[in-house]
């Protein structure tokens, strides 16, 4: 497989002004030259083949993004060596840009006053892509998404989704080489969030497109992703296929219990009931929440088990979340 | 040729964007009624109070000409760079912007040219006409309309170029309402576009002869409002915003090398 990303001890340092507190502290730091130095990426290495999807798990903070902005060159590493499709990018950017395509979150590269459409061609032309190319591309479009709804409406009066998933297609309308999408998905509801997914999952299978996605919902991961690194503090955690990792969350599903009575009556039952198995039960101000391994319990005993002694308001199922796997791999180790 | 297309592209985007906000067109020229009557009577009282009819050589008749079309020329030059600038970097949407396929100056200059063109047709060639007919044949229609054209063109490129120093200084001080105040203070002073150069203190109309400033307003205005005789006149006043035009080009691009090295080094 042909190497597309190819990064090499990459760490990148931001240089931080050390604020102090309250209007004196406001007055002091406009002659302050105290900074701090902070390591947003520490040390990553990794190599990415063409048409891989490739999801960057982690938490807020944990500088998925920094990684992104300096593969598509928009920021240049401290040290390390970063190459992306036989570049540099933050040599060339302007050369580096033709062949790729990136959506930022929620923000939109999209024109905002203007139909969808009027975008299209915008980018048709900013990026030089031939009429054949274009039309290929808006037909193969056309038989993805419900092109009616969208392409006539101005970016403004679009939905959240319908947005993301215009700024999906802009992304790869010039046919790039690799795809990176920061968060495409948050803020989304289910349906909009499947299709979204679907969508990413079809272009890179026809256009052989390589992606590189950064996410903290696992729902993306699970949907998309054959391969997984998971950054946390800057640090790579993990870099294995999906398989691996279900070993940290497959299995594991919370339930989270409104009880009718008091909480802690219901909290001490289920810890005598479960003592002795892998079993972590914690608690907020409505909802108590118990992660189960179910390879061990399933989920309805344990359900059953409550209801046969207390009286539950409501219930919620959930899988586990992104920082959940993080604690259990710093607990555990790969 | 394929180049200027991708650029002609974002010019067409801007001309569309602009006229779909057209009621924003009408609360513009709106507003420059109203600004127009204030100067019209604050001029007016000047010229009474002076006692004469003409004042550092101009008449009332020939100041409000100038006025006038200064305000016009103002609704088309002043594109806000500096705001825009200022909000893509606040926002961090200039990261989206730096991975288009061209440089960030360029894509920048052509987005708003959309907007220079709607406003030079529908508001600057409506109030010369206007001028025009009210002020039946004092101003000329030959050969000073020719010279105007170049004139404009440099005029824009100069004050393009301005207000992107501007901008990236805000790559430093991330905030914009400042120094965009204080920029808009300079130029339109200093351009000759609130008060005609020529009532300016002899002392300072030589400070101001050296900074580029006044080719952004007066030279073309100058050009446009004399009856192009004076072949000599026009050559050196283009010769000179021609060399501001390249200077400022130079060290915008300079500035802005050196700087979004800052940015991307240093994260911001």
């Amino acid at each position: 497989m042909e190497k597309m990303i190819e990064l090499k001890n990459i760490t990148k340092e931001f240089k931080v002004l050390n604020r102090r507190e309250g209007l004196k502290g406001s007055f002091q730091d406009l002659f302050s030259r105290d900074y701090k130095i902070i390591r947003a990426v520490d040390d990553i290495s990794l190599s990415v083949g063409q048409g891989e999807i490739v999801g960057f798990l982690g938490p807020n903070g944990a500088g998925k993004s920094t990684t992104i902005k300096m593969m598509t060159g928009v920021l240049e590493p401290t040290s390390g060596e970063l190459m992306v499709n036989g570049r540099i990018p933050y040599k060339n950017r302007t050369a580096n840009s033709q062949e790729i395509g990136v959506v930022f979150g929620q923000r939109s590269q999209l024109w905002w006053a203007l139909p969808l459409v009027e975008s299209f061609k915008l980018l048709k032309d900013i990026y030089q892509i031939p009429q054949k190319d274009y039309d290929d591309m808006m037909e193969l479009y056309g038989g993805l998404v419900n092109f009616d709804e969208i392409l006539h409406k101005p970016v403004r009066q679009m939905s959240l989704g319908q947005r993301t998933l215009s700024d999906i297609l802009a992304a790869f309308l010039h046919n790039p080489k690799v795809v990176f999408l920061d968060e495409p998905t948050i803020g989304l509801d289910v349906a909009m969030k499947s299709r979204i997914r679907e969508l990413i999952l079809e272009l890179n299978r026809q256009k052989n497109t390589t992606v590189i996605l950064t996410t903290h919902d696992m729902g993306d991961v699970d949907a998309l992703c054959e391969r997984i690194v998971i950054i946390d503090k800057g640090k790579m955690l993990y870099d294995n296929d999906i398989q691996h990792l279900r070993r940290f969350f497959g299995s594991y599903r919370t339930l989270k219990i409104r009880p009718g009575e008091d909480m802690k009556e219901v909290e001490e039952h289920l810890e005598k009931e479960l003592a002795g198995m892998d079993v972590r039960i914690s608690h907020d101000d409505e909802w108590i929440s118990i992660l189960i391994n179910e390879e061990q319990i399933k989920v309805l005993n344990v359900l059953e088990m409550v209801q046969e002694k207390h009286e539950i308001k409501d219930m919620q199922l959930e899988e586990i979340s992104t920082e959940d796997v993080i604690k259990k791999i710093y607990r555990e180790g790969v | 040729m394929n180049r200027l297309k991708k650029y002609l592209a974002l010019t067409r985007a801007g001309i569309i964007e602009c006229i779909n906000y057209r009621m924003s067109l009408a609360v513009m020229v709106f507003g420059n009624l109203l600004y127009l009557t204030l100067i019209y009577f604050v001029w007016k009282a000047i010229f009474a109070s002076s006692g004469s009819d003409v004042v550092n050589g101009m008449t009332f008749e020939t100041t409000m000409i100038y006025l006038v079309l200064a305000t016009a020329l103002f609704n088309f030059m002043e594109m806000y760079i500096v705001w825009e600038m200022g909000r893509d970097i606040q926002s961090g949407k200039i990261a989206l912007n730096l991975i288009r396929p061209m440089e960030y100056r360029n894509y920048l200059f052509w987005s708003v040219s959309g907007s220079f063109v709607v406003n030079f047709v529908f508001t600057f060639i409506p109030t010369f006409i206007i001028v025009l007919l009210v002020t039946k044949g004092t101003i000329a229609l030959g050969i000073n309309l020719l010279y105007f054209i170049p004139a404009v063109i440099l005029a824009v490129i100069i004050n393009y170029e301005i207000d992107f120093i501007v901008g990236t200084i805000c790559l430093y001080t991330e905030s914009i309402w400042g120094i965009n105040i204080m920029k808009q203070a300079v130029v339109t002073l200093l351009s000759g576009a609130t008060i005609p150069l020529a009532f300016f203190p002899d002392k300072l109309r030589t400070v101001i002869d050296y900074l580029p400033f006044r080719a952004i307003y007066d030279t073309p205005l100058t050009l446009l409002l004399s009856d192009g005789t004076d072949k000599n006149m026009v050559m050196t006043k283009l010769a000179i915003s021609f060399l501001w035009a390249v200077l400022m080009s130079v060290i915008s691009r300079l500035f802005w090398k050196v700087s979004i090295k800052q940015v991307t080094v240093n994260g911001g």
